[in-house]
């Protein structure tokens, strides 16, 4: 196996005197696709959120491709072009039609040219299904519109890595289908996905790994049957009582 | 009533009525600027720089405006030649100070309206930004700041509409504006309530008007659609 592309080591976070995340250790490899679940209040979001410092750990160290981000004298600003995020806000720029939305990174942080970063991102709109929709504005899209151009905006930056925040929590029940088959492809595709979701289904069906945690630690993990079908731990048991 | 002097001394007020849009005008730019300035030196890191704007905008939103003109007006002298409008005189020795201690007044209160406007855009537009590999500075200038003045620019009509009302202060220090056109008129024709009442109603036809312009402009805005989730 080679080097992990994101390794964690001890992390910590506290806010205030609040302990968020409780000493957490974690590898992850290139490629793979690892889900985590827990109930709401577990860290799980926050925990991803320091994949790309989003928020800062109080202690402990965050690798990406072998370059320790948390360490200030790294410029985590040029780490991030390579680690997209989805949020469960969707997140767009409301100030911006859909085109602009996917390319204003791209030609800001990588000086693609004006054209080259509008064919791919015609490109990536084509993949996640939504080609017609280039010189929209976020607020005339759907939910899961928005959540799939969110997606292209992330891919065009070719990221490494893409870690989704509940991607699918915000959308009508309806619309959550479409998001997740976009991360199904992608998953296909090779992509290494970092992902929190309360999708217990497409958390069996995708991940190479998941991940339960709760209290800010994780508590179990393992392959979908194992985690799933063979659990160990009590709290993971009464967890998924409650979802499944 | 009596509103013989209107034939005569008609060109007070509409000459005085143009001096106070011009300086009005004039506030409104300046204290924009300012305004900003202040915001962003209120968000700064550097913290002297953070007091130093909260301490501006307590002295300026906590004494009277009256009492800044004619303070400025003592402190600042500048030598410029006066402009003639219409039959008017304008002694600019007057008028700049009076323009730049409503503007930087103004510019006070603009700038908790600027911090208002950017605070208004969600967090997560700047972490989306962040999580492009966008830098803060660009992050503020293509993402952050086109939300917060669409925003802001609506405050900043009503600002034009209160510069408009507070500049009779200038009449204090003896700038021919509107107000003081009107006393003029009032103490050359000896007649003391009408020409008051008239300058009353010309100020009142001039704030409604941009009112309503505001309005229609917000409007506009609002089909356009709110900004952020």
């Amino acid at each position: 196996m080679s080097e992990a592309i994101i390794s964690i080591k001890n992390l910590h976070k506290y806010f205030g005197e609040n302990e968020v995340l409780k000493g957490i250790d974690l590898e992850i490899q290139q490629g793979e696709v690892v889900v985590i679940i827990g109930p709401s209040g577990s860290g799980k979001s926050t925990f991803l959120r320091t994949m790309n410092l989003l928020e800062e750990p109080t202690m402990g160290v965050v690798t990406f491709e072998g370059v320790d981000i948390t360490d200030k004298k790294n410029d985590i600003f040029k780490m991030r072009e390579k680690m997209g995020m989805v949020f469960q806000q969707f997140n767009l720029f409301p100030n911006m039609s859909v085109l602009d939305n996917i390319t204003l990174s791209p030609i800001k942080t990588k000086g693609l040219s004006k054209a080259e970063a509008e064919d791919k991102a015609r490109d990536l709109l084509v993949k996640v299904g939504l080609p017609d929709k280039a010189d929209a504005y976020p607020q005339s899209l759907s939910g899961g519109q928005q959540q799939r151009i969110a997606i292209a905006r992330g891919l065009a930056m070719d990221p490494d890595v893409l870690l989704f925040d509940e991607p699918t929590s915000a959308l009508d029940p309806e619309m959550v289908g479409e998001v997740l088959a976009v991360m199904q492809d992608l998953a296909k595709s090779g992509m290494t996905m970092v992902i929190v979701t309360h999708e217990m289904g497409f958390a069996r069906e995708v991940a190479d790994r998941v991940i339960f945690m709760d209290g800010g630690v994780i508590v179990e993990q393992g392959s979908p049957v194992e985690v799933f079908e063979e659990t160990k731990e009590d709290r993971t048991k009464d967890f998924l009582s409650k979802v499944l | 009533m009596n509103f013989s002097f209107l034939p005569k001394y008609w060109p007070y007020f509409n000459y005085g009525a143009v001096v106070t849009l011009i300086v009005a005008l004039c506030v409104v730019i300046l204290g924009s600027i300012l305004g900003v300035l202040i915001a962003f030196a209120q968000r700064s890191k550097f913290r002297p720089l953070v007091w130093l704007a909260k301490i501006y905008v307590w002295i300026f939103r906590g004494t009277p405006m009256v009492v800044q003109i004619m303070i400025a007006f003592a402190m600042m002298h500048i030598s410029a030649p006066n402009f003639r409008i219409g039959i008017l005189t304008v002694d600019m020795t007057r008028l700049i100070p009076g323009i730049i201690i409503i503007g930087m007044n103004s510019g006070a209160y603009v700038s908790e309206t600027v911090r208002a406007g950017i605070n208004a855009v969600p967090k997560g537009q700047l972490e989306a930004a962040y999580s492009l590999g966008i830098r803060p500075r660009e992050a503020m200038r293509y993402v952050v700041m086109p939300q917060a003045i669409k925003n802001i620019l609506p405050a900043l009509g009503n600002e034009f509409v209160t510069i408009v009302k507070d500049s009779s202060l200038l009449s204090t220090i003896g700038v021919m504006e509107l107000w003081n056109g009107a006393t003029t008129v009032a103490s050359t024709t000896y007649i003391t309530k009408e020409p008051l009442l008239f300058a009353a109603a010309y100020y009142l036809l001039m704030t409604s008007v941009l009112t309503l312009a505001i309005q229609a402009y917000e409007k506009k805005l609002n089909k356009g659609g709110k900004t952020g989730v």
